[in-house]
């Protein structure tokens, strides 16, 4: 239908809207890049199927030449570069979590959403990334993992900002909450 | 002509230029304004939101100084947020916080106020205005007037010294027009109101007229008004919408 | 909202993007095949007489799009120098290096109109699987007509946070943001309804 399209595609344009967007911070200063709680997002919010159909759209549309990630990176180069595991990810990413939340009924909508953004968000796209680096940095997955464990703090807080942020969306706009609906 | 008591004029701005990827949104601006009541007239796209935005500190002049109250806004954020305050068109736009004590808390803890401190002001601003039954409310069930007040009432609760209005009528009806008018009239700080609306400005001290990003004119609203008006009407006659911007 | 093409316009702006696409992932599955650190200096060599060709500028855009690895170069030469590896090191780096120039090329010479033609012809075989074509343009076109007012509108919420503090926003200026983007979907929604629906 078409608000099941609509919500898709302005999470898409969410995501590419956050890279476009500086950095917000954290408190004491600390910058975060948003793109990836958005990723975490659509899953929270749009449910399985949906979000990771939007992060798709935003993977497609990067592959066919827009600059939508942050910093305005975008076009088939970030496919041969170190991160296109990641990338690839994404959408499995949004995938797993979006299920985790749909499927998970206990304990409150915002620590759901922060678990299944920690599985999902965190998880699965580092698996993905790492194989990913491993393959074209020529390293094991050990190594590899080396490479990018520090930046796992940073995301695991954005996966409890994902469970803040789907909880007060729930309360602002509960039909909106596809993977609750 | 009513004065402010401080010495220090409402704002002043000496060539300013204001130019964002290569286009020219406001050039060589210099005006000295010294009153309680500003307006700021010209059509969409004229730079008034540009120099509204220059006003709070938001954007920081390519070339040019400018001072409010007794600061630059732009390099000086932390002295600021004390002294301008703005309100812009869209509350959706603007509002961050899902209640509306939390709104209008969050101005006065990024001014240092402490937690009881600043809950005592919350309740307080929320009295003056009659509206001590909002504190709970929740944002998204206010309608687009009475959102428009909480942005209000989160300014001035700041006590600014100066307070901006960015088109703050925009998409809202008749009644709640007249309503927040009427809450405008109240505030004891000076006023800089921006607006394409030339009715809104008639009981203003001062006029300024903002055309393709120059100052085209100033002076009492019975001089620049009707000015302004006769020239809108002329380009109403017309085709610019035609022209697509670059 | 503008894409990554090049204004500089060479010959291959020309040529139909499918057949670039399939030159582009041969041509990536040989670098990955070769192994030798003076092969790849020479696709390095030649891919950059390539772009040279299109001119200084084109040159220079090229270049500069190569940048943001430089981390993960300066990573892998370092790991290899302690691991006393060089040769390995700078393989690496090189077909890095080419791997990222060889897509850029195919995106900095192709229009964004062509890439999604070559999506279309791509999809079409799937339509009887239940994918619908139509709908994919159409999110694409959303994707691309949102994605700035959502950007315009993060940046007023981030001026309205500003303008109330000394400091950078922080993370809850996201929680209206995506407000706006799901208010913004259901106006869409009934846009697309309203003249004739899916």
């Amino acid at each position: 239908m078409e608000r099941n399209l609509a919500l898709i595609a302005l999470f898409a344009a969410l995501i590419a809207a956050l890279g476009l967007i500086p950095a917000f911070t954290l408190g004491f200063g600390v910058p975060i890049t948003a793109q990836t709680l958005g990723v975490m997002l659509c899953g929270t919010v749009l449910g399985a199927k949906r979000g990771a159909l939007a992060v798709l759209l935003v993977v497609l549309l990067v592959a066919l030449g827009l600059p939508l990630l942050a910093g305005g990176r975008g076009g088939l180069g970030v496919f041969a570069s170190p991160t296109v595991g990641f990338l690839v990810g994404w959408p499995i990413g949004a995938f797993v979590t979006g299920f985790i939340v749909e499927k998970l009924r206990f304990g409150s909508l915002g620590m759901t959403a922060a678990f299944a953004s920690v599985v999902g968000g965190i998880l699965v796209v580092y698996v993905s990334g790492v194989i990913g680096l491993s393959i074209v940095l020529d390293k094991t997955i050990p190594e590899a993992t080396l490479l990018v464990v520090a930046f796992i703090p940073g995301d695991l807080i954005k996966a409890i900002l994902a469970g803040v942020v789907t909880s007060a969306l729930y309360t602002a706009r509960p039909n909106s909450v596809l993977s609750r609906a | 002509m009513v004065k402010q008591t401080q010495d220090s004029p409402t704002f002043a701005l000496q060539n300013v230029f204001v130019t964002r990827d290569e286009k020219s949104i406001l050039r060589d601006v210099s005006v000295h304004v010294d009153a309680l009541r500003v307006g700021v007239v010209g059509r969409n796209g004229s730079g008034k939101t540009t120099l509204a935005r220059v006003l709070a500190g938001l954007v920081e002049p390519s070339a040019g100084t400018v001072q409010i109250g007794d600061i630059d806004p732009a390099k000086n954020r932390k002295a600021a947020i004390n002294i301008v305050g703005i309100l812009f068109q869209n509350p959706d736009h603007q509002i961050i916080f899902p209640t509306v004590e939390e709104e209008i808390a969050f101005g006065l803890l990024q001014q240092g106020f402490g937690k009881a401190e600043v809950a005592e002001m919350v309740a307080k601003t929320l009295a003056e205005f009659g509206k001590s039954h909002w504190a709970k409310a929740a944002i998204h069930q206010l309608s687009q007037g009475q959102k428009q007040l909480v942005c209000l009432m989160s300014v001035l609760a700041m006590k600014p010294r100066v307070v901006i209005l960015d088109e703050p009528f925009s998409g809202l009806d008749l009644p709640t027009k007249m309503q927040l008018a009427r809450y405008f009239e109240r505030i004891t700080s000076a006023i800089i109101h921006i607006s394409h609306d030339p009715d809104l400005l008639t009981t203003y001290d001062h006029v300024l007229w903002i055309d393709e990003g120059a100052l085209r004119g100033q002076g009492a609203p019975q001089v620049v008004l009707p000015d302004f008006i006769t020239q809108m009407q002329k380009i109403g006659e017309a085709d610019d919408i035609a022209d697509l911007t670059d | 909202m503008i894409s990554l093409t090049s204004p500089i316009r060479t010959c291959a702006h020309n040529w139909p993007a499918g057949p670039k696409l399939m030159a582009l992932c041969f041509a990536t599955m040989v670098l990955f095949a070769q192994n030798g650190v003076m092969f790849h200096l020479s696709v390095f060599a030649l891919v950059m007489a390539i772009y040279a060709l299109a001119g200084r500028t084109f040159l220079r855009f090229g270049l500069t799009r190569l940048r943001g690895l430089w981390p993960f170069i300066a990573v892998v030469m370092i790991w290899h120098s302690l691991t006393k590896d060089t040769t390995l090191g700078a393989t690496i780096s090189l077909r890095l290096l080419n791997a990222v120039a060889m897509a850029n090329l195919v995106t900095l010479t192709t229009k964004l109109s062509d890439m999604i033609t070559v999506v279309q012809w791509m999809t079409t075989p799937l339509r009887r699987f239940g994918l619908r074509t139509k709908q994919l343009e159409l999110g694409i076109a959303l994707v691309v007509r949102f994605t700035p007012v959502l950007a315009y509108k993060g940046m007023q919420l981030a001026d309205a946070w500003r303008a109330r503090s000394g400091k950078r926003p922080k993370w809850q200026t996201i929680v209206p943001l995506a407000v706006l983007a799901i208010d913004d979907a259901e106006y869409v929604a009934d846009a697309i309804k309203a003249r004739g629906g899916l």
